[in-house]
């Protein structure tokens, strides 16, 4: 018998990191290699990016993965 | 290879219309037309038997080349499909989309294989054969055929059956089946990815 784990929401601090750099969703998405339909998933939390996205922005914004990507529990 | 690969797909893709051009023309006239026509009649009508080998030639050549070659399957089929990968979340969808296709038509196969195989028959007999003072019967049976020329011949009813309904299997034929599971794999895939594009 398989083990219920609790769902882990994953949510991101994308929109309010880009709003601080005035940067438009295309110009996000160009700087890190995925269409702007990717970022509005991405900002919308109907889209969890791979490991390697998510470095990738955290290395674009010059910043800690976690500080953009963090965890809440949802009841299963 | 993989130039001739293209360079034979452009040929084959252009070839495509004057097909289209030469099997109307072959269409608007008959026969007798080219045995007795002019020269140009018969001079075209060679043309045209000479670019349909051709391009049966090269449909079988493709057919199987896509069949075997990975990066031609992705550049045609994928083209054909309207696949989009710009990016990891499209890439994701695509495989999303590829298994509900996928799960779709094996359903749909299932379901074709089971019409297939199944018979049924609803029939009325003689009032001397009713069984109880009934006349009307149902027969069910399946069948199943590894060659298609291998279905037996019916036999001859021993009894005078007047058929309300008569079912033996599909009545399209195989090439009709094999062009829509085409169709439906196409417009599922396109279905399935516009749903998930659309979705949150």
């Amino acid at each position: 018998m398989a083990k219920t784990l609790p769902h882990l929401k994953i949510v991101n601090r994308l929109q309010v990191l880009r709003a601080e750099r005035k940067m438009t969703q295309e110009q996000l998405a160009k700087e890190v290699g995925v269409t702007r339909a990717t970022i509005i998933a991405i900002e919308g939390g109907g889209y969890n990016p791979s490991l390697e996205l998510a470095f990738r922005i955290a290395r674009y914004f010059d910043t800690d993965i976690n500080h953009i990507f963090s965890i809440e529990e949802d009841e299963p | 290879m993989k130039k001739l690969d293209l360079m034979l797909l452009k040929v084959f893709l252009y070839g495509l219309p004057l097909l289209v051009v030469l099997a109307a023309f072959a269409c608007c006239h008959d026969s007798g037309m080219v045995d007795g026509g002019a020269g140009y009649i018969q001079l075209l009508n060679s043309f045209a038997g000479f670019v349909i080998m051709v391009w049966m030639m090269l449909t079988l050549y493709l057919s199987l080349r896509l069949m075997v070659s990975g990066e031609l399957r992705n550049r045609v089929i994928a083209k054909i499909t309207f696949m989009r990968e710009r990016d990891e979340r499209e890439a994701a969808m695509t495989g999303r989309a590829t298994k509900a296709t996928f799960l779709t038509s094996l359903a749909v196969l299932i379901f074709l294989f089971w019409l297939a195989c199944f018979h049924v028959s609803f029939y009325r007999v003689p009032p001397d054969q009713a069984i109880d003072g009934k006349t009307g019967r149902v027969s069910l049976g399946i069948g199943f055929y590894l060659l298609e020329n291998a279905r037996q011949e019916q036999p001859a009813d021993t009894i005078r059956k007047e058929y309300l309904f008569d079912y033996r299997g599909l009545p399209v034929s195989s090439q009709t089946i094999i062009l829509l599971m085409i169709l439906w794999q196409i417009g599922c895939y396109n279905y399935s990815m516009r749903r998930l594009m659309n979705s949150k």
